[in-house]
């Protein structure tokens, strides 16, 4: 049954208008939404007759632009003198329909599919093509600041969940002929567009062809975010850490196109994919360049402070309290000393709840309902901070402990990343309560390694620090002041390396 | 994806001298000062060092001719050029069991030491037995991330040792480096021995070179990244006898984590410096006991290409820790220590020196192409 409406819908239109529309409707399964609209258009004795899916088409643009269109008298000449069906729906493409984009097809299987989309399809009597006028409209959500990625200074718009609108925003930026979108359909069923963007000239071109390879492997029923195409084309999926970027952001859209990288859009979601990605990409955040050069440097390298804190700094309280009490300074250990008195656990027990409770109330607090959404804050802050420590199940110290994490692991511009960092949280603090400071240090050096050892796209992760680019280095731990920054990233490899001249424009 | 690369395949000059400078300063670093002031007086061992240290270059150009003559070839196929088959293979193999007890004995020195300074209770079994793990799962990974581990943990390594250096620098007294020149030549001679016992390591770039991109330019590397560890061994050297004086270094076990443990922090966030200096030298130790292991199974593997790298690792691995935990006290293990140098002085600078005279005088060259 399958296998034959496949052939049947690969086929092409019959001349008979009846067959036709009684083939889509069947086809369908005479679905109710679906409104079927003879018209004759003035001038001609030949019937036409729309097609389209009332939800998804635009009742204005239907209106105005086909039927009103259609009923008008001044065309087509005197009776006696009756187009041939061919010339007829050329004229009523090119003459009649005042519709910004309309499209000719023969084919059963782009019919289906424009109506499934929102296209308005016109099928004229005694001839086996159609018109495919594109109707459609979607509520869309006005673009406005991303929820995930605000900042204090910077555009104010996000990604939306409608492509076009997505790949106006990035054009809008970006205009050069040499910035190129390239469409693909996604999905067996959902046959959604995904666009792949790039800046011929500068990106490296066999990073375009890598991408379109690992593109072309994608063969699956539905993606419903860009979450899923991330998953299929990534290099490693045992890794913790990401290795393409999400954004709302366009202007970090733009900015990653023009350093070289190439971007993926999808359609019904606002993350776009940045790639390839490497484990600084992940620590900069568009407003270290907005900003002033000496901030922005300084607010870096506390990103990377905050990197160690959330993952290493229950591991140090772990370490120093159970193995290595002697580190800590004479009053601090005895205070330590007297807060834990009490508590019945050893430290790295004492951790664990902690760090497992405040998982918990992360994942409530997202879970709940807005209003109520609050009332974790309040319980969560009122039963973990003060009466944990009241009943002396855990240490206040170990309450600062974990909130200075979890803050420090907020402060990681990338979602995802912060991710990574707390999964290997919990790993650095077993290894801590086994081995102590000797227990971080390796797990440090296996990150390390690891990192070391993953590619995005072909391109080292740990780049620019291993392999060394030295030039790269001036965009790194600092920012340095936008004069200096007159070159694209070595290690992208880009086909044109200079984004500014110094010494201004030459006449 | 084939011109989009990043030398994965090769090794760059900037890693033959940092993994050069890595491979010497590991371990020496700690002991070099005790050896040296047990054999001389006051700090006239300066000369032994500059003396080892001029040996060592010389052994250091050696080796890097020898890459140079030998682009792209590894030990093996630089030993079969100049002699057989037969004879390279035994040579080759020979390596890889010095390097094979060289990972051993990094790895029960670094427990022994690790358990001075960070643990009390643990036992050494279990501290070598996760650092021999960790280095498993560095091997288990191609060797230039290995090599690149090096890129990053060397600045770490040196600046914590700078750190140390200056924030000494209050205690240093100038009257402990006086009297000079007051041993004899024979004491100078044989604490020279132990600079360049603390030399070794940088030998196995014979190995590496099959991989290195510009091998006009390997003496270069090998030398600068030789003449780091010089003067870190200079500079350490004159600090801990300028701080403690001779006597005391002489009957101190790692003399360079006791001046760690003079530090202290201004603002007494925490104490015990030392504890911290090496954990990060740990870093250091896991790079030089990572690359020795590497260049083992590159060695067998050369030999012995049937069998996979990864059932190499899991047989060697086990043998390892088995020759690892044979010493039984602090004096074996240094015993241990003193007999892989003195193997480490024959195969990995001895072999090369035979090699190099042999290639010269029957006028082999290794050829890029044909390799």
């Amino acid at each position: 049954m399958n296998d034959n409406r496949r052939r049947d819908a690969a086929a092409g239109l019959s001349g008979d208008l009846q067959e036709n529309v009684s083939y889509i409707r069947r086809l369908l399964n005479e679905p109710p939404d679906l409104v079927v609209r003879a018209i004759a258009p003035r001038g001609s004795s030949r019937l036409c007759v729309l097609l389209f899916l009332t939800g998804l088409t635009d009742s204005a643009t239907i209106d105005e632009q086909i039927i009103r269109n259609l009923l008008r008298e001044e065309r087509f000449g005197a009776p006696e003198e009756e187009l041939p069906p061919e010339s007829l729906l050329s004229a009523l493409r090119y003459e009649t329909l005042s519709a910004s984009s309309v499209g000719r097809t023969s084919l059963r299987k782009d019919v289906v599919e424009a109506i499934l989309q929102g296209d308005t399809v016109l099928l004229l009597k005694g001839t086996c093509e159609a018109l495919l006028v594109s109707t459609e409209n979607w509520k869309e959500r006005s673009v406005e600041e991303s929820p995930t990625e605000a900042l204090v200074r910077g555009p104010r718009e996000g990604f939306t969940e409608k492509i076009s609108t997505n790949v106006a925003l990035v054009r809008r930026g970006i205009r050069d002929p040499n910035l190129i979108f390239e469409a693909r359909k996604v999905g067996r069923r959902s046959r959604k567009t995904l666009m792949v963007a790039y800046v011929q000239g500068i990106i490296h071109p066999d990073l375009v062809d890598e991408l379109k390879r690992r593109l072309d492997s994608l063969d699956i029923d539905d993606a419903p975010e860009s979450g899923y195409i991330e998953q299929w084309i990534e290099d490693s999926f045992l890794s913790p850490f990401p290795q393409l970027l999400h954004t709302e952001r366009p202007d970090k859209v733009r900015a990653a196109l023009l350093q070289g990288k190439a971007a993926v859009l999808l359609d019904g979601t606002p993350f776009a994919l940045i790639l390839p990605t490497t484990f600084v990409a992940l620590i900069q955040s568009p407003e270290d360049y907005y900003e002033r050069w000496g901030i922005g440097s300084l607010i870096r390298m506390l990103r990377y402070l905050a990197v160690f804190i959330s993952l290493f700094f229950p591991a140090l309280y772990i370490a120093l309290v159970s193995f290595h009490q002697g580190m800590i300074p004479f009053k601090l250990a005895f205070s330590i000393a007297a807060s834990r008195e009490g508590v019945p656990f050893p430290a790295v027990i004492e951790a664990l709840l902690m760090e497992g409770t405040l998982e918990l109330l992360r994942e409530a607090g997202i879970r709940l309902p807005k209003p109520i959404g609050q009332t974790i804050g309040i319980v969560g802050g009122l039963v973990i901070g003060e009466a944990a420590v009241q009943a002396g199940v855990v240490s206040p110290i170990m309450v600062i402990v974990v909130a200075v994490t979890a803050i420090s692991s907020f402060a990681i511009p990338s979602y995802s990343a912060g991710i990574a960092f707390r999964i290997l949280r919990f790993a650095t603090m077993l290894a801590a309560s086994m081995l102590g400071l000797f227990g971080i240090v390796l797990t440090f050096i296996m990150i390390t390694l690891h990192l070391i050892r993953l590619k995005s796209f072909g391109v080292p992760y740990s780049a620019p620090f291993a392999p060394v680019m030295p030039r790269d280095w001036r965009d790194l731990i600092i920012r340095a002041p936008m004069t200096f920054l007159t070159q694209r990233p070595a290690f992208m490899q880009t086909k044109n390396p200079n984004r500014a001249n110094k010494r201004g424009r030459r006449a | 994806m084939k011109s989009f690369e990043y030398g994965d395949g090769e090794i760059g000059t900037m890693e033959v001298s940092y993994g050069v400078c890595n491979m010497v300063i590991g371990f020496g670093v700690l002991t070099l000062p005790r050896t040296l002031a047990g054999m001389t007086e006051s700090s006239d061992a300066w000369m032994s060092i500059v003396l080892g240290g001029a040996v060592a270059l010389g052994f250091g150009w050696m080796v890097a001719s020898l890459m140079a003559r030998f682009p792209k070839q590894g030990f093996r196929d630089m030993a079969a050029a100049v002699s057989n088959k037969a004879i390279a293979n035994a040579a080759t193999l020979i390596f890889a069991l010095y390097t094979l007890l060289f990972v051993s004995y990094e790895t029960r020195a670094l427990a022994n030491i690790s358990k001075l300074y960070l643990f009390d209770r643990t036992p050494e079994e279990a501290i070598s037995f996760f650092f021999l793990l960790v280095v498993i799962y560095g091997v288990a990974g191609p060797s230039i991330s290995l090599l690149r581990l090096n890129l990053l943990f060397l600045p770490a390594v040196l600046s914590i040792l700078l750190v140390v250096l200056a924030m000494n620098l209050p205690l240093f007294n100038v009257h402990n480096l006086k009297p000079a020149f007051i041993t004899d030549w024979k004491g100078v001679a044989s604490a020279s021995k132990g600079t360049i016992f603390s030399f070794l390591g940088f030998e196995i770039f014979l190995f590496y070179n099959a991989w290195v991109n510009k091998p006009g330019k390997a003496r270069r590397a090998v030398l600068s990244g030789l003449a780091v560890p010089f003067v870190v061994y200079l500079l350490v050297f004159l600090f801990v006898i300028g701080i403690f004086g001779s006597v005391v270094v002489r009957n101190t076990l790692y003399p360079t984590a006791e001046l760690a443990k003079q530090v202290e922090i201004p603002g007494g966030f925490f104490e015990r410096f030392e504890s911290i200096f090496f954990t990060i030298w740990v870093m250091s130790l896991f790079n030089t006991a990572v690359m020795a292991f590497d260049v083992t199974l590159i060695a067998i593997r050369a030999v012995l290409p049937k069998t996979g790298r990864m059932t190499w690792i899991l047989i060697l691995g086990p043998v390892v820790y088995l020759i690892a935990m044979q010493p039984q006290s602090v004096t074996e293990i240094e015993t241990f220590g003193e007999w892989i140098s003195y193997a480490g002085l024959a195969v990995g600078w001895g072999f090369p020196a035979v090699l190099l005279l042999a290639a010269a005088v029957r006028r082999v060259k290794g050829d890029e192409k044909s390799a």
